[in-house]
């Protein structure tokens, strides 16, 4: 049997035949050489390293991918429709590539900036590849190699932006095994806010790897609302990134709702650098038949005076398995921690499997510190009373479900945003599942 | 409305039910009272069909159907009712939707349309004064941190949106003070009518000096021993229950 680092074929020979963006930029070139000589070393990541204990990518090992996609053309009205939010400042990706007719983004307030990466390179030249460990976070070393389009935000020093903005990654379906390499960078100065929202989304039932980092930069007394909803084709690879430096004063409030994809995995991490510094980290994840998601999140508290709250939840159904890691780290000076780790699980049927490791490594003494994990089932109690009342059993299944996991967007303080997505998580609902 | 015959349940096997015979026709309200221990509980949860409980001989007539071989939906959605002795919390539903939910099930089932958003809201408002509850109770959890008063007053308000045929009220006096549980009787009281039949199961006779029972029956190791009118609630209330043991240690099963 081949060793999985040698599977990295699907990938190996990409780089070279691929037009890649920006190869005139020695910095660039550069970084995609320390990439390819790190990917060439670890290959995709194998079940013996720790972090990928539970999640296999055998299969995605076995599968051939294409990085030419063929011509697709998609209406604004289709577009409009696809998107999560109606009012927002808008870019779109269509099969990897950066679709100018299809956003929303040159009547920007000024302050703000909202450009693909193909265009806008010779700016993030000193922020690209900063956020994240080439050797760790399993494929960010393939994404370095082949990453060919994104999104850049930046917000200004003092610029308050209201409207949020949503990045709407499609796959269309049109060009079966596409991979996608993508690389968010936003960036947030001084006393700067915004609210953003990785949309990702799969028109098909096919085949498909998309792999994206989004690196986010928050200066002093930046406040970022950071979204993330993935409905990834139901046969689609979906592995995320998603890695911040958080100056002092700063918040980045995420939340992370999977619901589609075959596989997928996402690494969630924050670097809290400057006191006072905040973070929330939610996220839900709803799988059925036989997906699998892995969560593996990371707060390291490197200073003082420094606080986090974390809520991930997961409703699960038939043979799906899901995995969550929490790692908080509170480094050795940072005093006055304060932070807090839940993960809480519903199983709806006997086939599926949860994996639920909340972790915390102390190396300071004046800290506030907590976490719990639970894994539990519909309360027959409540089922009961609901029904009592005359609701169908299916309805008060779907409607306990509902209300279990629409309590991890009790912490977006927009009301439309937290609409759109208690709607799509709504129309998600396994109908009672047994 | 509502016939049992000689009703046997058990609980893991255990025999709880042992023998209960009840006739509750329209119009009426009885009382059941009892010893902690002596079925109350049990024979609501039969009623209104709960897992876990095995009837092992009897049955339960309810409006001329056999009322055991319903689904619990569809007894509620015919009119049976039952509060809680413990309402339970479910953070996560607003209780103005459960009110809505439960109210279109019942309604569905009589073929009508739901009510539209402003006629429920007027209903609603209407009933929230009867129980003198506050409108914010609307958009909490159901129960979500209310306190036990909070809960029964609740589930009062239910009762009399929802305006069952047979309402089972069980131990819906327990723990309220005297403002709350006056409050609560005029909920009940205001709910009874010729062709509606109200059961309440009550450890103490305070309540039925404010909702008066046609008939009261005590029911001790799961039999009624005794039945009569209010004054058999006045007689209890001076001697305790501790007669009633014994004295049913010789009846026949
Ligand atoms: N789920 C159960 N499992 C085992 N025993 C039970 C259960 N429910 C009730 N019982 C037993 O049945 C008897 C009657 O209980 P209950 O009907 O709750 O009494 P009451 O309401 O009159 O206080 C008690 O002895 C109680 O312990
Ligand atoms: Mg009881």
């Amino acid at each position: 049997m081949k060793q999985l680092t040698e599977l990295a074929t699907p990938f190996a020979s990409v780089a070279d035949s691929l037009p890649l963006v920006g190869n005139e930029f020695p910095w660039l070139n550069a970084l995609r050489q320390q990439a390819t000589s790190q990917f060439n070393i670890d290959g995709l990541p194998a079940k013996k390293v720790e972090d990928w204990k539970y999640t296999s990518l055998w299969s995605l090992a076995q599968q051939s991918f294409t990085h030419d996609a063929d011509k697709f053309s998609l209406d604004a009205q289709q577009c409009d429709q696809i998107a999560l939010l109606v009012d927002a400042y808008r870019l779109v990706i269509v099969d990897g590539e950066f679709s100018q007719g299809l956003s929303s983004v040159d009547a920007l307030p000024a302050g703000l900036s909202i450009t693909s990466l193909s265009t806008s390179l010779t700016n993030v030249e000193h922020v690209l590849g900063k956020q994240v460990d080439l050797a760790k976070a399993g494929l960010t070393a393939l994404n370095t190699m082949l990453m060919n389009e994104g999104v850049v935000v930046t917000v200004a020093t003092d610029v308050h932006i209201e409207k949020p903005i949503e990045l709407l990654v499609i796959n269309s379906g049109n060009t079966e095994g596409l991979a996608t390499h993508l690389r968010n960078v936003i960036t947030l100065e001084r006393n700067s806010k915004a609210t953003i929202i990785e949309h990702y989304v799969g028109l098909s039932d096919d085949n498909y790897f998309t792999n994206v980092v989004t690196e986010v930069v928050l200066a002093e007394k930046a406040e970022l609302n950071h979204y993330k909803l993935q409905q990834e084709s139901k046969n689609a690879f979906h592995i995320a990134t998603l890695a911040a430096k958080q100056a002092a004063n700063s918040q980045w409030k995420t939340n992370n709702i999977s619901l589609g994809a075959k596989l997928a995995r996402n690494d969630v991490h924050s670097q809290l650098l400057g006191e006072q510094a905040h973070v929330v980290m939610d996220g839900l994840y709803l799988v059925n038949n036989d997906q699998h998601i892995d969560n593996h999140t990371r707060i390291d508290h490197g200073v003082p005076n420094t606080t986090s709250e974390e809520l991930y939840k997961g409703v699960l159904e038939d043979n799906s398995h899901a995995v969550f890691n929490g790692k908080v780290i509170v480094h050795k000076d940072a005093q006055k921690t304060d932070a807090n780790q839940q993960n809480h699980n519903l199983l709806l049927s006997r086939g599926c499997e949860i994996d639920s490791k909340p972790e915390m490594e102390i190396y300071a003494d004046d800290v506030k510190c907590g976490h719990g994990s639970t894994v539990g089932q519909i309360n027959e109690n409540q089922l009961f009373f609901l029904r009592a009342r005359g609701l169908d059993e299916v309805t008060a299944r779907s409607l306990l479900t509902y209300a279990f996991a629409v309590d991890v967007l009790e912490r977006i303080p927009y009301e439309d945003i937290r609409q759109a997505l208690s709607v799509v998580i709504e129309q998600r609902l396994p109908r009672g599942g047994k | 409305m509502l016939e049992i015959k000689s009703l046997h349940a058990s609980v893991g096997g255990k025999e709880i039910l042992r023998g209960i015979n009840l006739t509750v026709n329209a119009g009426e309200v009885h009382a059941i009272m009892g010893p902690n221990g002596s079925g109350k509980s049990t024979l609501s949860n039969v009623i209104a069909g709960r897992d876990g409980y095995e009837v092992t001989q009897g049955e339960v007539i309810y409006k001329g159907d056999n009322l055991l071989n319903m689904a619990i939906e569809e007894r509620a959605q015919r009119g049976v009712f039952l509060a809680f002795q413990y309402p339970v919390e479910i953070p996560g539903v607003s209780n103005i939707y459960l009110l809505k939910a439960a109210l279109n099930a019942v309604r569905k089932h009589q073929g009508l349309d739901d009510l539209d958003a402003i006629d429920f809201l007027t209903l609603v408002r209407s009933k929230l004064e009867l129980v003198k509850m506050d409108e914010q109770f609307l958009h909490r959890g159901v129960n979500e941190g209310f306190s036990g008063g909070e809960k029964k007053r609740n589930e009062i308000l239910q009762m009399a949106l929802l305006e069952p045929s047979l309402a089972i009220l069980d131990e819906t006096d327990s723990g309220l003070d005297i403002d709350a549980l006056k409050t609560v009787s005029d909920g009940i009281n205001a709910l009874r009518s010729p062709d509606r039949s109200i059961v309440m199961i009550t450890h103490y006779q305070r309540l039925l000096d404010y909702v008066v029972p046609d008939f009261v029956h005590v029911l001790s190791k799961g039999r009624i021993v005794k039945s009569g009118d209010k004054e058999l609630a006045k007689e209890l209330e001076k001697t305790g229950y501790s007669w009633v043991n014994t004295e049913t240690e010789g009846l026949p099963a």
